[in-house]
């Protein structure tokens, strides 16, 4: 047991840090062709635009530790923008239910990131209680496609998405967990209507999808028929552990230090306020714990053997660790996050400190409520029995 | 970087896990509390004939070189069973002081026998008015010839009685609260002028309240520099902490998991208590919180052990966060257990007890959360 980084581990960083700084974005450069550019410089380094797929499909098979010392300098830096939906949620669950057909269709796109997906998984009367969905998919007489209609809700980035993975209602007869189909279609055709959601912050990224008599071909489906349950949890379990965002986290409270140090208080700033200062010493604590917490979980996972029982939290600390860190920048506006106009006043980060505070409250509902992670919790990782009485 | 620990840790870890399971059930580890001294002396022996003393010293000292890691596991395990010997006050903080500090002779003289349980070394740090600052001294120790004679007074120094010498941190020089001007001084327990009141703590632990009266101690026994004994001590008491916390999350890791078991067996409402959702939650923030600051503790004991006092804040983190959070979890085992966390009978209140003793050694949550953030 020990920390230090070895010879090896300290020469991947450097050449990690020479690979960010050499293609770093240019002020004045197209965005877009340098987002494109840069993915395809992280995939010539040996699968670096895809950290977290397996070598056999061309990830790079990073240790931990190289796992932990890429989030650090990528999280230190600024990389294109990237959505989860297609290599971190989808791609898993292609590789290990889809047919080779499927792989090689889709993988590809996904990787270069010319497919943007969105994810079709909550319908008005399905939030929480995700298996409840009612969006339909009937097979024609053919056998050939399903048609599908129904409502999805909360559709991050549908806007701007190519393609969904959507989950269906295939039977209704038994279990609402049988009975449920995961298909793939795309966004821009007929039958497929998107409405922007506005959400506390002001910002538009979830939407509410109609599908409308929309033909999906039965080669679109991913595992068998009503079987869609197991595809839905896998890739739960990716989105989770995702959305903890430890090292960005560890970057946006070095900047909340900052930012607090320039907000004057009396003859000095807020960070001479004792009472701040504690819930920032809290906040860093619990950060520093739940970095390690997540180095134990990679650990775990490369050691071949099944996620630790730590990596469940991981969710549930990370998002409470977001949304200390964005209230606390709100807090440190003052006064000033209450300016909402187009013209803001006082501090720069005031107003989008507030916006950041209402758009991080949905951190604890989405990829499953903190309720709902502690339930399930309790239930696969504690083994808490349920009488069913 | 990793976590995995070697064949011989591994092997230690078992051999310890087996003894306190073998040896540590509630009613035993009673009786063992109410012989002389608070302890038992066969069991003293036994983990001495194992080779757990030898642990931390180095190779030179007789030791098997091993550092705060090989530390942690024991103490991981001894938290477990709420092991009485005072491994901590002896080899952790008395034996830390006299490696790091002692001359070549006195290392010689003292840490073969402190390593074979011959010898029981105790740190006497704390005074009435110093609450958890290591620098707030007023014992003073004067020079005269070859010896210095110390008088003052030492507070809640863990198995004095029992203990062959104490280590004793003293005024030198300085005024009452400067880090400069602190010594550090071996002191044998039975030296003319030491007296001491003796107690049970409320975890069924031993302490003493010790006096000092001209007691004279040759210059020989400075640990370390005169006047630099702060440096030392900070050092010793790193390791303390380090050593308290292990012990600690085994304790907090016992405590989730004797509430899981009982509330699946007690039925209330025609249910077992577990199925409630409630109660459930409280048990997931539970584990939650103890895997938290297992964590922590693997961090701060790898940082200690990589980069020694740099890693100072971090173990300011760590004390806080196993303080604030076993006694959270404490008071949840106590809270679900009902009427029963409230009694003797069962291990809940026990485990809660030293949870609460070990958050007051070496500063509490409060204390370590304004070092962290000043």
């Amino acid at each position: 047991m020990d920390i230090d980084l070895s010879t090896e581990d300290l020469a991947f960083e450097k050449e990690v840090r020479e690979f960010l700084d050499g293609n770093a974005y240019k002020p004045g450069e197209d965005y877009n062709a340098w987002r494109m550019g840069w993915f395809e410089a992280a995939r010539e380094k040996g699968g670096w635009d895809v950290p977290k797929w397996p070598q056999e499909f061309g990830g790079p098979g990073w240790s931990p530790t190289q796992h932990y010392i890429w989030q650090k300098e990528t999280a230190s830096r600024t990389t294109p923008w990237d959505m989860p939906f297609g290599t971190v949620m989808l791609a898993p669950m292609l590789m290990q239910y889809g047919t080779k057909e499927q792989q090689e269709r889709f993988l590809p796109d996904i990787r270069s990131r010319k497919v943007n997906w969105c994810q079709g998984y909550s319908e008005p009367g399905a939030g929480s209680d995700l298996a409840n969905l009612k969006t339909k998919a009937e097979l024609t007489d053919d056998g050939q496609h399903y048609i599908v209609n129904g409502t999805k809700i909360w559709t991050t980035a549908a806007h701007i998405a190519d393609w969904i993975f959507c989950l269906t209602r295939t039977d209704d007869s038994g279990r609402k967990q049988e009975g449920i189909t995961f298909l793939l279609f795309p966004m821009n055709q007929e039958g497929v209507e998107v409405k922007p959601i506005i959400t506390l912050g002001g910002a538009h990224s979830v939407n509410m999808v109609h599908i409308t008599d929309v033909k999906v071909p039965v080669e679109n489906r991913v595992g068998e028929e009503n079987k869609g349950w197991a595809v839905a949890k896998g890739l739960l379990q990716h989105e989770r552990t995702g959305i903890a965002g430890i090292s960005n986290s560890i970057v946006a409270l070095e900047n909340l230090k900052q930012k607090a140090g320039t907000v004057k208080r009396g003859n000095g700033s807020l960070m001479d306020d004792p009472g701040f200062r504690k819930k920032i010493a809290e906040l860093e604590i619990d950060l520093m714990a739940t970095e390690f917490t997540e180095l134990r979980s990679l650990a775990s996972a490369s050691a071949g053997t099944a996620p630790g029982p730590e990596s469940s939290i991981l969710k549930l600390k990370g998002t409470n660790i977001q949304q200390r860190t964005n209230k606390l920048t709100m807090e440190a506006g003052g006064l000033y996050s209450a300016a909402w106009g187009d013209k803001t006043a006082g501090p720069g980060f005031a107003k989008a400190g507030t916006a950041g505070y209402l758009a991080s409250r949905a951190y604890t509902i989405y990829g499953g409520a903190s309720e709902v992670q502690r339930d399930v919790i309790a239930k696969n990782v504690l083994g808490i029995k349920r009488s069913g009485k | 970087m990793n976590f995995d620990l070697t064949e011989e840790q591994q092997l230690v870890a078992d051999s310890v896990s087996r003894f306190v399971s073998d040896n540590y059930h509630l009613e035993s580890r009673q009786e063992y509390a109410a012989e002389p001294g608070g302890f038992k002396k066969e069991h003293w022996q036994t983990m001495a004939e194992l080779g757990w003393f030898g642990m931390p010293f180095s190779e030179a000292d007789g030791g098997f070189g091993g550092d705060q890691v090989d530390t942690m596991i024991i103490m991981e395990e001894f938290g477990k069973g709420l092991v009485l010997e005072p491994f901590v006050p002896s080899i952790v903080l008395g034996g830390g002081a006299v490696k790091r500090g002692g001359s070549d002779a006195l290392r010689a003289a003292i840490l073969p026998g402190v390593q074979d349980g011959s010898l029981q070394l105790t740190l006497g740090y704390a005074e009435e008015q110093s609450r958890f600052d290591l620098n707030d001294v007023i014992t003073s120790a004067k020079a005269d010839g070859d010896d210095f004679v110390i008088n003052g007074q030492k507070s809640m120094v863990a198995n004095a009685e029992t203990a062959s010498h104490i280590v004793v941190s003293a005024r030198t020089s300085g005024g009452q609260m400067e880090t400069d001007g602190i010594t550090l001084f071996l002191v044998p327990a039975d030296a003319e002028g030491v007296s001491m009141d003796s107690f049970p703590t409320v975890d069924g632990l031993r302490a003493s309240e010790i006096t000092f009266k001209d007691v004279r101690v040759s210059k020989d026994n400075v640990l370390g520099d005169v006047d630099q004994g702060h440096g030392l001590l900070h050092e010793v008491v790193l390791d303390g902490i380090l050593a308290h916390c292990a012990e600690a999350v085994g304790t907090m890791e016992m405590l989730y998991k004797d509430t899981i078991e009982y509330t699946q067996e007690r039925v209330q409402f025609d249910h077992p208590l577990s199925d409630f959702q409630v109660l459930q939650h409280r048990m997931v923030d539970m584990f939650m919180e103890y895997e938290q600051c297992k964590s922590m503790l693997l961090r701060a004991t790898m940082e200690v052990a990589a980069s020694g006092v740099d890693a100072t804040r971090t173990v300011h983190a760590l004390k806080h966060l196993v303080g604030k959070q076993s006694i959270f979890v404490g008071e949840s085992a106590v809270q679900l257990h009902g009427g029963m966390g409230m009694t003797e009978e069962l291990r809940i209140g026990h485990y809660f007890k030293r949870l609460l003793v070990i958050d007051a050694q070496f500063g509490n949550a409060d204390y370590h959360l304004q070092k962290f953030a000043a």
